[in-house]
């Protein structure tokens, strides 16, 4: 593998079909790579997905590498964390990516502790600037920027939902098999109960509908719940009424909820704190509905409405029902 | 038993968010520091739900002693608050954060929790409300070779292992870890309690302990930034927001044409 190459890395998470925010972050990889005249590698740990040796081929992948385990299916944290540490000694990456999940956000900082790297989160982009990297990586619940610089050989987890994808021509990549031994690895954290939700996710959602304070009371989120029914789409809602208890926390859009980034999102009584607006804001069309004209929501939103959304939502539900 | 509770002290995310919003957030000449000094500086919300997370199972009749330590700049007047909710121990670690970055915070935290004998439990919050980065607990798990457990909203102490709900986007989990660990509050844990009067009064008599890195054996090698802060900005958003005028009944039928007409329905 050439010198400084910039590995991507995904891991099996249960889940059919390729890890999330993949094409992002080889976009993103492919990018850093051609700036440092470098390769790019991604690295599966655990089961190989079915379409990724054609998907490294659109994204300039020059080695998909393929390590397999049977602890790394499903792989738990310490099986990760051990099979990227193994890699490490014997590729040296230059720099390791990865898209930002619940997971991710585990593993890239025990990486980065293991092995004495520089780790980032929260990342936006990347530029390299000689052998440096420069990484904007959203703060304070987003309301600033900042940028951080790390030397060539550590690890950056992107929340890429505004990264537009651009795949392009490119022949499969045949997979390469590496051999990892991960029997002495015994997982430390063990599972009691599973995570039970099996409904689609809002995550890959294209239409959501969310709902905040300002509807009033937990009774009238039923409104926000017709609406993203007749749209075909699903419910959020932002963490103040999480908190209250409305709703359970899995509906919650935000950077400590879920990071969506639907085609369609109407904001109903949400103020628009950047907490929350982390979680939407690459959404294709933003439409707010808010009592308050001054409401930071409505410098995001394309189409703003503003009155009561007990009014709005009901008459809201007829039109998209009639449409 | 013994639990330490690791804070940080935090410009108000709140008040940051209000003159962000507002247009009117300042950062200094070095571009990257806010200087507003009308915000406030208190603990980091999540981390104050940590102290909240072990004061729950002190409710639930686990018996340990709570220290709860800080590295930054002023960390005293924060811990004070930390003694008034119950901390026996509050431990200071003065240190000049332009100069430190996460990886030499963690270095600090873990250097201080070996040197007083270590932790059985070691609770933070998931992250802290000003970088959002949220890695210094699994750096300072790795560091004492301890498993983290990111994400709770409920803890429950049996026996020497550590139940734990975790918040995750497929629902609640719960999963098991037997102690020594480090696990991560999340906002779901619920509000944070209020000292009384009396402990507040009783707080001010507590005297933190202070140690420096030369006390804990670290100079400058071993705390070497990796990651450096260059730049700090508020970035724009496009604000070109059409409003939809009209009774109830007339704004809904026309966002919904305008949705059709972009395609977007």
């Amino acid at each position: 593998m050439s010198e400084n190459a910039i590995v991507v890395c995904t891991w099996s998470t249960g889940r059919d079909g390729l890890p999330e925010g993949i094409e992002e972050v080889l976009h993103i990889g492919r990018g850093m790579a051609s700036a440092l005249g470098t390769e790019l590698a991604w690295l599966v740990l655990g089961p190989l997905p079915e379409s990724a040796p054609e998907l490294a081929g659109k994204y300039g992948v020059a080695k998909l590498q393929h390590a397999t385990d049977p602890k790394l299916d499903p792989a738990g944290s310490d099986a990760c964390v051990e099979a990227i540490a193994a890699y490490w000694e014997t590729h040296s990456p230059g720099t390791l990516i990865l898209h930002q999940t619940n997971e991710a956000r585990v593993v890239a900082p025990r990486v980065a502790g293991r092995l004495g790297k520089a780790v980032v989160m929260n990342g936006i982009s990347v530029e390299a600037v000689a052998n440096n990297y420069q990484i904007t990586a959203s703060a304070y619940g987003g309301d600033t920027r900042v940028i951080y610089e790390v030397s060539s050989g550590s690890i950056l987890s992107f929340i890429a939902n505004a990264v537009v994808p651009e795949p392009a021509e490119g022949d499969a990549v045949s997979p390469e098999t590496l051999a990892v031994d991960l029997s002495s690895v015994e997982e430390r954290i063990q599972i009691v109960e599973q995570a039970s939700f099996d409904g689609p996710r809002l995550d890959d959602a294209e239409i959501i509908v969310s709902g905040g304070r300002g509807l009033g009371g937990a009774d009238n989120y039923k409104l926000i719940e017709q609406l993203a029914a007749a749209l075909g789409g699903l419910p959020g809602a932002s963490r103040p009424i999480v908190d209250e208890g409305w709703v359970d926390s899995s509906h919650q859009v935000g950077l400590t909820g879920r990071i969506t980034r639907p085609n369609l999102y109407i904001a109903v009584g949400i103020s628009g704190a950047s907490q929350h607006m982390a979680g939407c804001s690459a959404a294709g069309t933003i439409v707010a509905i808010n009592r308050d004209a001054d409401a930071a929501i409505f410098q995001h939103a394309r189409y703003g409405i503003q009155g009561d959304a007990l009014e709005i939502l009901p008459e809201l539900i007829r039109a998209a029902n009639a449409r | 038993m013994k639990i330490t509770v690791c804070v940080k002290e935090v410009m108000d995310p709140d008040a940051v968010n209000n003159y962000a919003v507002a247009g009117r957030l300042e950062i200094g000449p070095d571009g990257k520091t806010l200087t507003q000094t009308a915000i406030p500086r208190l603990m980091n919300g999540y981390d104050e739900q940590a102290i909240e997370a072990a004061l729950q199972l002190r409710d639930a009749g686990a018996d340990f002693t709570l220290t709860v330590v800080s590295a930054g700049p002023e960390p005293e007047k924060m811990l004070k608050h930390a003694a008034a909710l119950g901390a026996q121990e509050i431990v200071s670690i003065p240190i000049d954060p332009g100069q430190h970055d996460y990886h030499a915070v963690a270095t600090l935290l873990s250097a201080q929790i070996e040197k007083t004998g270590g932790a059985d439990i070691i609770l933070c919050g998931r992250q802290a409300s000003d970088d959002d980065q949220g890695v210094v607990p699994a750096l300072v798990a790795e560091r004492l070779g301890m498993p983290v457990v990111t994400l709770a909203r409920a803890l429950e102490l049996r026996g020497d292992k550590l139940r734990v709900t975790r918040v995750t986007s497929e629902g609640d989990e719960v999963v098991e870890v037997a102690c020594p660990a480090v696990v991560t509050i999340s906002n779901e844990i619920g509000d944070p309690r209020y000292p009384t009067a009396s402990a507040k009064v009783k707080a001010r008599r507590v005297k933190p302990t202070v140690t420096t890195p030369a006390d804990l054996g670290l100079g400058e090698a071993e705390l070497q930034p990796r990651v450096m802060l260059t730049r700090q900005f508020v970035p724009e958003v496009q604000g070109n927001c059409e409003f939809i005028q009209g009774e109830p009944s007339e704004v809904a039928d026309q966002l919904i044409e305008r949705l059709k007409a972009d395609s977007i329905l």
